[in-house]
C-alpha cells in the first residue's frame, strides 16, 4: 500500500485546541445558569399572569410574550447543553448541585413570600418552584449515580490493565 | 499497556478506559484520545479523499462530533468501531453534499497522480493501491476499513449499520471488483 504521511503537527495541535475550546467549563455553566434564571423568571411571570384578576388585554399579551421568551431561553440552553456543549459526568454532578441549590433558594423565597404577604401569585409560583426543585433533585441524583458507576468501572479497568502489565 | 493473554483484549480495555475517562470529563483523556486515534482516522480519511486539505477539514469535523458525542457512547469497548462510524458518516455527508444526485456505485474517484510516487517504489503494491483507488467509493471504503484499519466483521456491521451477512456479501463483491481492477491493470 502507498504509505500515507502522518498529519502535519499543526493539524494535531489544531485538534487539541479544538478539544480545549469544546471542553470549556465556563460556557457550560453559563448555559446552566441561563436555564435556571430563565426558569425562575418564567415561573414568576406565569404566576402573575395566571393569578392577577382583570388584567388589561395589553398586559396579558405582554405576560404571555414574556413567558414565551422565558420558555424559549430554557429550550435554547437545554439544546446547547445536550447537543453543542455536552456535559460530562463530573460537570453534570456540579450542574446538578448548582441547580438544586438555586431551586432550593428560589422555592424558599416563594414560600416566604406566600406566608408573609398576600400576593396572589406567590402560591402558584411556590408550587411550580417546588416542581422545578424536584426535577433538579432527580437530575442531580441521576448524575451522581452515573458518575459513581463510571468511576467504579474506571478503577476496575485500571486494575485489570495494571495486572496485565505486570 | 500490554496484556499477557490477549493483546486485542488489552487494546479493547485500553479503549474502554479512555472512553470512560472522557465521559467523566478528564481533560487529559481527550488529549490521550486524540494522540491514540488521530493517525488511524487521518489515514482512513486521507485515503478516502486523496487530498490533504480536505482530509484536514474532515478530521476537524470528525473530532468535533467525537467530543460532542462521546458522553452518549454506551459501550466504551466499542470505541474503535464508533470512531470509524463517525468518520464514515462525516465522509459520506461531505460526498453527499458534493455529488447531489448520483448513487455511491457511480462515484468512481480515480486519482492516479496521488499515487504516482508509489509506482516507483514497489510496483505490485502500487498497482494494488491504484486498483483500490479505481474502485467505487463504497467498495473502497469497505476494503479500507476491513484490511487497512483492521475492523472486524462485527465492527464493520455496526459502523455501516447493516447485518454481518450483508458485510460479508459486500466484501465478497468488493474483493472481486479489486481482483478485476488489478487484472485489468496487468493486462494493459
Amino acid at each position: 500500500m502507498t504509505p500515507i504521511d502522518p498529519p502535519a503537527p499543526n493539524v494535531v495541535a489544531g485538534l487539541e485546541r479544538l478539544a480545549r475550546t469544546e471542553l470549556s467549563l465556563g460556557a457550560r455553566m453559563a448555559h446552566v445558569l441561563l436555564a435556571l434564571a430563565a426558569s425562575a423568571l418564567t415561573i414568576v411571570v406565569a404566576s402573575l399572569w395566571l393569578t392577577e384578576p382583570s388584567l388589561p388585554l395589553r398586559t396579558s399579551i405582554a405576560f404571555a410574550l414574556m413567558t414565551a421568551i422565558g420558555l424559549s431561553w430554557i429550550a435554547y440552553s437545554v439544546w446547547v447543553l445536550t447537543a453543542r456543549r455536552v456535559m460530562f459526568a463530573r460537570q453534570r454532578v456540579v450542574a446538578g448541585r448548582v441547580a438544586v441549590t438555586f431551586c432550593g433558594v428560589f422555592s424558599l423565597g416563594c414560600v416566604i413570600l406566600g406566608v408573609t404577604t398576600d400576593a396572589r401569585g406567590a402560591w402558584p409560583a411556590c408550587a411550580m418552584s417546588l416542581a422545578l426543585l424536584a426535577i433538579a433533585i432527580g437530575v442531580w441524583r441521576r448524575a451522581e449515580s452515573a458518575h459513581a458507576a463510571l468511576l467504579a468501572r474506571r478503577d476496575a479497568l485500571e486494575q485489570e490493565l495494571a495486572r496485565g502489565a505486570r | 499497556m500490554s496484556h499477557p493473554d490477549n493483546p486485542d483484549e488489552s487494546s479493547r480495555l485500553a479503549d474502554e478506559l479512555l472512553a470512560i475517562r472522557c465521559q467523566l470529563g478528564e481533560p487529559d483523556a481527550f488529549d490521550a484520545l486524540i494522540a491514540r486515534w488521530h493517525r488511524p482516522l487521518w489515514i482512513y480519511v486521507r485515503r478516502m479523499t486523496g487530498h490533504d486539505q480536505e482530509a484536514e477539514d474532515l478530521l476537524q469535523e470528525i473530532w468535533l462530533r467525537v467530543i460532542r458525542g462521546i458522553a452518549k457512547l454506551r459501550d466504551g469497548s466499542r470505541l474503535r468501531g464508533w470512531l470509524f462510524g463517525i468518520a464514515r458518516r462525516v465522509l459520506m455527508d461531505r460526498l453527499r453534499r458534493r455529488y447531489v444526485a448520483p448513487p455511491l456505485d457511480d462515484l468512481d474517484a480515480v486519482d492516479p497522480a496521488a499515487d504516482a510516487e508509489a509506482i516507483d517504489r514497489e510496483a505490485d503494491l502500487a498497482a494494488l493501491d491504484l486498483a483500490l483507488d479505481t474502485l467505487p467509493l463504497a467498495e473502497r471504503d469497505l476494503l479500507t476499513l476491513f484490511y487497512l484499519r483492521d475492523l472486524s466483521l462485527a465492527e464493520l456491521a455496526e459502523t455501516l449499520d447493516v447485518p454481518v451477512g450483508t458485510v460479508k456479501s459486500r466484501l465478497f463483491r468488493a474483493r472481486n471488483l479489486l481482483r478485476a481492477a488489478i487484472q485489468e491493470r496487468n493486462d494493459r
